[in-house]
């Protein structure tokens, strides 16, 4: 959970950067998907998650020809200018909601509580958007991405120990808005 | 290398921040969790399953679909071959061209040598001319009429 060791793209990217289409295609499907969800979930919005998760490749388009083996892993290199993006939409989003107040999705127990799927998803899915944006942040690098915990303290610029701090406040306020689900889940 | 000892409020500060999965704990202190655990399996266990619980909750946030036009999109605008490599696959090109049409000229010459040419129709010569690796049906079809 906590080594970064060698670099499972390099070669990959080196490839990508020499224009072929076989190597982009390869990338794309290891790195697309990790990418698309994690600003799916930190930003609560699939549209947004699109644009982020695009322009995230666009930049690692540019990166390709001049990468540096050995300063970064490509994967967090890709993780640090998603969150980046995703950060600077989160920070829109402030700017503008004390104008008009958007639509949140009800993290409340529904009357219809206990239908499995669709409904469970959306009602995890609030309560992860209703976490303050740090927290949420520690929860989706280290429980949905499965970065260790140096590599997710460093994309975040905080220490380990306030990491855990992040994560076990995550996951608390997470576990009391989820009461009725994680007594049916356990 | 010495065993590392873990102390149970630590134990249960691991299984708040990182789940109920021990294996996804930060690596030095696993093997002391796992060691921790058996002296008390059912205390302990019982932590460890609640966080499993929220673990298997949020597995179920969307996480969004990759979508064919995105990917379009990526693949289309990722690097190409750099331009020196595109002359040098269109010189290819163009010489397998030539080589072809050179082929069926020779095709046409050798065919022609041995029919009269009256025998032709305009539109066989042209055919075989063109096409290249159909010529040689082209000419033979009028030919044998």
């Amino acid at each position: 959970m906590t080594s970064q060791g060698s670099d499972p793209d390099e070669a990959l990217l080196a490839d990508v950067g020499r224009g072929d289409p076989r190597a982009v295609r390869q990338l794309l499907d290891r790195r697309l998907p990790r990418i698309l969800a994690l600003a799916r979930r930190m930003l609560n919005d699939s549209g947004e998650a699109e644009d982020v998760a695009q322009e995230t490749f666009l930049r690692a388009w540019k990166q390709a020809r001049s990468w540096q083996p050995g300063a970064a892993r490509f994967d967090t290199w890709l993780h640090r200018v998603a969150l980046n993006l995703c950060r600077d939409r989160l920070r829109r989003r402030r700017d503008v909601v004390m104008a008009e107040p958007p639509e949140q999705a009800d993290p409340g127990p529904r009357p219809d509580a206990g239908v499995l799927g669709r409904e469970v998803s959306h009602r995890v899915e609030a309560a992860l958007a209703a976490l303050p944006a740090r927290q949420r942040e520690a929860i989706v690098l280290c429980h949905h991405q499965g970065l260790g915990n140096i590599e997710a303290a460093a994309l975040m610029q905080v220490s380990v120990e306030a990491l855990e701090g992040l994560l076990g406040r995550g996951r608390r306020a997470l576990k009391a808005a989820l009461a009725d689900l994680t007594r049916d889940a356990g | 290398m010495s065993e590392m000892s873990l102390s149970r409020d630590r134990f249960l500060a691991l299984a708040e921040a990182y789940g109920g999965d021990i294996a996804r704990w930060p690596e030095p202190e696993r093997e002391a969790a796992r060691a921790l655990l058996l002296q008390d399996p059912q205390g302990l266990g019982h932590h460890l399953e609640a966080a499993a619980a929220l673990d298997r909750l949020l597995d179920l946030a969307p996480a969004g679909a990759v979508d064919a036009a995105l990917l379009g999109r990526l693949v289309s605008t990722a690097p190409r071959p750099a331009a020196s490599a595109r002359r040098w696959i269109a010189g290819l090109g163009a010489a397998l061209g030539l080589g072809v049409s050179a082929m069926a000229g020779v095709t046409v010459g050798v065919v022609l040598a041995g029919h009269d040419r009256e025998d032709l129709s305009a539109d066989a010569l042209i055919a075989a001319t063109v096409d290249g690796g159909d010529s040689a049906d082209s000419l033979e079809e009028p030919a044998a009429s």
